[in-house]
């Protein structure tokens, strides 16, 4: 058994652990963000009026690093508008209307050539045009990573933990297509010219860590991690099946890992075998005001209100539309938001669920140490808050504030019920903003100086 | 947040309601301070319960006193200050419960007024409230009136004794009294209120660690080097005394000490390697005190001083952070 230092094993609320993962018919419209991952935003390449078919290229990468975005419905672009994403960020939405045909894009064909021809190239282009990001939570561009990591990584980590309260959308993935994990994982590990690969699941699933085992071949080997938050963050996972720690300010691949989400590695299946681009996603819907709670495969881009109609509806009034896990989601303002390639569970709270009998008292740290003693990256949670409370930032560094990973684990047992990370970001914020100021004074200093230094010379 | 901002549904349309954006995390452990407050409380019943088997009713009525009178000072002093009032977290009823067991069971009814009202207002509130006292109130209240009313703090009535009901003194174990060993184990014996019976402390000292609500670090670290140092050398000289070990752990309130009141949150460090410092610390300093005060105990001292060096405990044992180098900015 497998496991790291610190974290805290948070209640699981797996309610759909035995929800089979439902179809759910495409919506009327959907809308789809031209910016679903870190990176660049895409530059929609259709035109209202325009017809598209199932799975076509809707929104193109400019430059930078980003992800093409593809159409999930086939039918006709009804407008394109800007709204704010999940994240807050204004940002560029197609909206399609479904026309019901499924007409499939004629660019969804399979690759040519067996796997074992491919080059590391070819896959990584397969996984590009794919539009394929991190579907965990984080969103960075997998093609990316996979690129940086060829040559540089030689352990291949896919993360089955689910570390987040309620999600199931990875163990029943796990349970139904076992082999499209597997032979995602065969895909990686062809295009990163390895011969090993690593599954680390969580111990609460022995059902799929008992069927993965019984598929995957020799090479491929399965991990029994001890269920706990944040197992599933990457720092955590390495640090339990290898003993390796990620040094501050690295990448996983400077120690030679580099490590994908499952249902990621699934869509990685989806494109290599049968060419389809990443369009649906498994999104898990779940919450006391949730009617009925499932597994869904939605495509990207319907509202949650529609996804939250299919899954019987708000039972009452929720507090909080939580996209992504309860630990690090991001509480959402509007029922019409679209679901995106990072939507791993949609949420509904009520209000005493998130209370959880704290009382309305002003919040004050005790100084249990509780946040101290769980904290996965051994900082000093009650210092921080302490100190982003005080303004004394520069202390708020000494302490290594910007490690946090904001997991939540601090917030999640503080008795006083303080709201610790959400003091950290403020802190890691503002250390950020300062340091990017003096960054760019020393630029303008530099330049001046040099102009100075030039106009001297022309006298 | 707040109860009075909560939203009500328009109509029985869900999806009209405002939704709050809060930040993450969104799920919260069930524990509150109010609920570690409630357990301390319900692990101090046994030791109490005995304590009026043993003194009778005035055993009953200084602690009562205590605590009524600490959370009326913390809610008085709140209103005066115009804070929000916090007396719902029952921290006040702590420490007054745990400075009433420090009393001696007499009738000396005001000692339990003046204890709370320095404790809450002088200790706690004036420093900030929960969380922000520097040392433990019930334990610097009782320092406080020791010192100030040295023979009624040391009035102790002697154990299943009602015929003396006025403030004659009996020997304490640490004042000389001869006690049985077991007895002193059981808590058959003098002393103040809440100290005298070990093994009721221990039991509750269990239930809160079952709880979570306390770590085993500084009550094994303090009473463990309390126990080594007494065993290897005894105070009267001579090595291995195995006996006078375990009387002093018994006695004189170091159990009382060791699982509640070295154990205050908010007075003893946060990380697990500064508790096992701060305990041997309090250890060594009682048996100091003990050997070489003037008074016949040390705990409280020893604590008190403990309480003291807690931030610079806490700033030398500050974890190495995950991927990080050692120390240092």
């Amino acid at each position: 058994m497998y496991t790291f230092k610190g974290g805290t094993h948070v209640r699981e609320y797996k309610n759909t652990d035995s929800a089979p993962i439902e179809r759910m018919p495409a919506p009327p419209t959907v809308a789809i963000p031209m910016s679903q991952h870190i990176g660049a935003p895409c530059r929609p390449v259709v035109k209202p009026w325009d017809h598209v078919d199932y799975g076509q290229l809707i929104g193109e990468v400019e430059q930078g690093l980003g992800c093409p975005v593809h159409a999930s419905v086939s039918g006709t672009v009804k407008k394109i508008e800007t709204r704010l994403s999940a994240q807050g960020n204004p940002v560029e939405v197609v909206i399609l209307e479904n026309d019901g045909l499924y007409t499939k894009s004629d660019r969804i064909k399979p690759f040519p050539k067996p796997l074992e021809e491919a080059t590391p190239d070819e896959i990584v282009e397969v996984i590009r045009s794919a539009g394929i990001s991190g579907m965990g939570g984080a969103t960075f561009p997998t093609y990316a990573k996979l690129k940086g990591a060829i040559g540089k990584a030689d352990t291949l980590i896919i993360n089955c933990a689910e570390c987040e309260p309620f999600i199931t959308a990875n163990h029943r993935m796990m349970l139904e297509h076992p082999e499209r994990i597997i032979d995602g994982t065969r895909v990686l590990m062809q295009a990163l010219g390895l011969k090993r690969a690593l599954i680390g699941v969580e111990d609460n699933k022995p059902d799929a860590i008992a069927l993965l085992r019984e598929k995957a071949p020799t090479y491929i080997k399965i991990c029994t991690l001890k269920t706990k938050y944040p197992q599933g963050d990457e720092r955590q996972l390495m640090y339990a099946l290898l003993g390796k720690e990620l040094p501050t300010g690295k990448l996983p691949a400077d120690i030679g890992c580099v490590i994908f989400n499952a249902e990621t590695v699934a869509a990685i299946w989806h494109a290599f075998f049968n060419g389809t681009p990443l369009c649906k996603r498994v999104v898990t819907v779940d919450g006391d005001c949730v009617g009925r709670p499932a597994n869904v495969k939605v495509p990207l881009g319907t509202s949650y209100r529609d996804l939250i109609e299919y899954c019987g509806g708000l039972i009452k009034q929720p507090e909080r539309i939580i996209n992504g896990g309860p630990m690090m989601g991001n509480a959402q303002w509007d029922f019409n938001a679209s679901i995106t390639k990072g939507s791993s569970s949609i949420l509904a709270l009520s209000h005493e669920f998130c209370q959880k009998g704290h009382s309305s008292l002003p919040s004050a740290c005790i100084r249990c140490g509780r946040c101290v003693k769980n904290c996965p990256m051994h900082l000093m949670p009650n210092m921080l808050v302490n100190f982003a409370m005080r303004r004394r930032w520069d202390d708020a560094a000494a302490y290594h504030v910007m490690s946090c990973v904001e997991c939540g684990t601090c917030s999640y047992n503080c008795p006083g019920g303080m709201q610790i990370v959400q003091h950290i970001r403020v802190a890691k914020a503002t250390i950020r903003a300062a340091q990017t100021a003096a960054r760019m004074r020393e630029a303008a200093l530099e330049k001046e100086k040099k102009g100075e230094v030039a106009s001297s010379e022309r006298k | 947040m707040n109860e009075n901002e909560k939203i009500t549904p328009v109509d029985g349309d869900f999806y009209g309601g405002l939704l709050t954006v809060t930040p993450s995390p969104h799920i919260k452990h069930t524990d509150t301070t109010t609920r570690v407050m409630v357990d301390v409380l319900i692990a101090l019943a046994p030791a109490f319960i005995w304590g009026i088997i043993v003194f009778g009713l005035n055993a009953f009525l200084m602690p009562l006193i205590a605590v009524a009178a600490s959370v009326f000072f913390e809610f008085a002093v709140q209103k005066l200050l115009h804070k929000p009032v916090t007396v719902g977290d029952c921290s006040a009823a702590v420490t007054g419960l745990l400075l009433g067991f420090n009393l001696p069971a007499n009738d000396s009814y005001f000692l339990p007024v003046v204890g709370a009202a320095f404790a809450i207002v002088v200790v706690k509130q004036l420093f900030g409230g929960i969380g922000k006292n520097f040392v433990n109130p019930a334990l610097a209240a009782r320092v406080f009136l020791f010192l100030s009313w040295p023979t009624k703090m040391a009035a102790y009535p002697a154990a299943f004794d009602r015929t003396v009901v006025d403030a004659v003194a009996s020997a304490t174990p640490r004042a000389g009294g001869e006690v049985e060993l077991l007895d002193l184990f059981l808590g058959k014996c003098g002393g103040s209120i809440g100290e005298i019976s070990t093994l009721l402390l221990l039991v509750g000292g269990v239930y809160l660690l079952l709880r979570r609500v306390i770590t085993w670090h500084i009550p094994v670290a303090y009473l463990g080097t309390v126990a080594l140092i007494t065993f290897l050398f005894p105070q009267g000289g001579g090595f291995f005394d195995l006996t006078f070990m375990l009387t002093e752990l018994c006695s004189g309130g170091l159990v009382l000490g060791a699982v509640f009141m070295a154990t205050d949150y908010v007075t003893s460090p946060v990380t697990a390697k500064g508790r096992l410092i701060f305990g041997v610390g309090c250890g060594l300093l009682t048996v100091f005190f003990r050997y070489f005060g003037a008074y016949p105990e040390g705990v409280s001292f020893a604590i008190l001083v403990m309480n003291c060096l807690v931030w610079y405990i806490d700033k030398l044992t500050r974890p190495r952070v995950f991927g990080g180098a050692r120390h240092g900015k």
